[in-house]
């Protein structure tokens, strides 16, 4: 890669800062685009790093092809370690790199975020007024019925929910609604039995009477 | 060690933190001696030196998103390094082809032990006159730098000062401190180069 001199004193001038921790942040992203791109950034740093080095103790001075080889080892490690770290977006990058195409995401995610947002909320109402239907009207007290639809095989044109909480979709048929049902049955009843017994039973339904004895003085 | 200055690696760790690999490379180049000679003291094989500083760097890059910046990132770097080379000890004393070499040194939890200054089983001649070679050059380079130029690098790269301090001491403005410790490390470097430059003349 041939590179001007004026821009290669410039690269090594920002990566000098950079190892004491004065770069800028401009001149940061800057000298890690220059790690990234240019073999003479890479040099330079690892040269400045071994001087740094070799100034505190004589024997911290290595060999540069084992450091090399270190590197070019772990290199290869890193490559096959999972994605543990969380991204976040490098605002200014993507900004400057594709600033169409970021407001034409953020405009698109604008139109449907409202929707979701309301179809989520009426979703939720429907569950809890499912969850609390069998306790205020029994075990009929659903949303969407049960029973054969009107209008066909398929059981409902948009998302529904059943009395036993599977949401259904237009792609489901009733058999396949009633096999999902089927299995969920014994667990939904274990965990109703357990809901009228546990933390949030109706207060006075299980008091005892107790009466309190004084010793005699 | 408290933090009297910013830590001079925040900018990178901050990078690396958001999913640039390369940028951890950096601070791997800018560590790996003082790691593999923390490692070194505590455990005196070569080859085992190497593999737990290895096992460090991964470890380190693992764990940087809990990172939060409550010391300096060496400190929490080195710390990561002698749990891991006791880590490594412990499973060698459970393993029954250990070398005794290896376990020289096993039981000091000293940091600072110096017991194994003198040359580890796996260096060889032509690497020990390299790295001779190399301080030479440097010190040399480093006595022929103008007073200004060595005085600036030497409160940075020995006392640890940040610029600001340096400014104070040397009592000129911020930017002439980094301008001059911008031109030591080139004159240094410029010396240094020749005996950079690895096999077939690539670099890095």
């Amino acid at each position: 890669m041939s590179q001007p001199d004026s821009d290669r004193s410039s690269s090594r001038r920002i990566l000098s800062a950079l190892a004491d921790g004065d770069a800028t942040g401009s001149e940061a992203a800057r000298a890690f685009q220059a790690w990234r791109d240019d073999p003479d950034a890479r040099a330079s740093w690892h040269a400045y790093q071994l001087i740094g080095d070799v100034l505190r103790s004589d024997d911290l001075a290595a060999e540069p092809a084992a450091d090399e080889a270190f590197l070019v080892a772990l290199r290869a490690r890193l490559a096959t370690e999972p994605v543990v770290l969380a991204p976040q977006p490098r605002v200014e990058e993507q900004a400057v790199a594709q600033p169409v195409a970021a407001n034409a995401a953020a405009r698109s995610r604008a139109r449907w975020q409202g929707p979701m947002a309301m179809a989520a909320g009426f979703l939720a109402v429907v569950g809890v007024l499912n969850v609390a239907g069998p306790f205020r009207h029994g075990s009929n007290a659903s949303v969407a019925s049960n029973g054969a639809p009107a209008s066909g095989p398929v059981l409902a044109a948009t998302t529904s929910v059943n009395n036993s909480g599977l949401v259904l979709t237009s792609a489901q048929t009733p058999a396949e609604t009633k096999a999902a049902a089927d299995q969920l049955a014994p667990y939904l009843a274990a965990h109703r039995q357990s809901a009228m017994n546990g933390p949030f039973q109706m207060p006075g339904s299980d008091l005892r009477n107790v009466s309190l004895v004084q010793p005699a003085k | 060690m408290t933090m009297l200055n910013p830590d001079p690696d925040a900018a990178l760790v901050q990078r690396v933190k958001e999913g640039d690999v390369r940028a951890f490379e950096m601070l791997v180049v800018k560590y790996q001696r003082r790691i593999e000679r923390l490692i070194g003291r505590m455990v005196r094989d070569v080859d085992l030196v190497a593999d737990i500083a290895q096992e460090t760097f991964i470890r380190a890059y693992r764990a940087l998103p809990q990172f939060r910046a409550e010391s300096a990132f060496y400190t929490w770097l080195y710390r990561i390094a002698v749990n891991t080379a006791k880590k490594a000890l412990v499973d060698m004393k459970r393993d029954p082809v250990m070398t005794h070499t290896a376990l020289q040194g096993a039981d000091d939890d000293d940091e600072t032990y110096r017991g194994g200054m003198e040359p580890t089983d796996g260096e060889t001649p032509e690497a020990l006159l390299a790295s001779k070679e190399i301080a030479a050059t440097v010190n040399a380079a480093i006595a022929a730098l103008s007073e200004d130029l060595r005085q600036a690098i030497t409160l940075r790269e020995i006392e640890g000062l940040s610029y600001e301090e340096i400014s104070d001491v040397m009592n000129c403005p911020i930017g002439t401190v980094r301008s001059r410790i911008f031109r030591a490390r080139e004159a240094i470097a410029e010396r240094l180069r020749p005996l950079l430059d690895t096999r077939d003349g690539k670099r890095w």
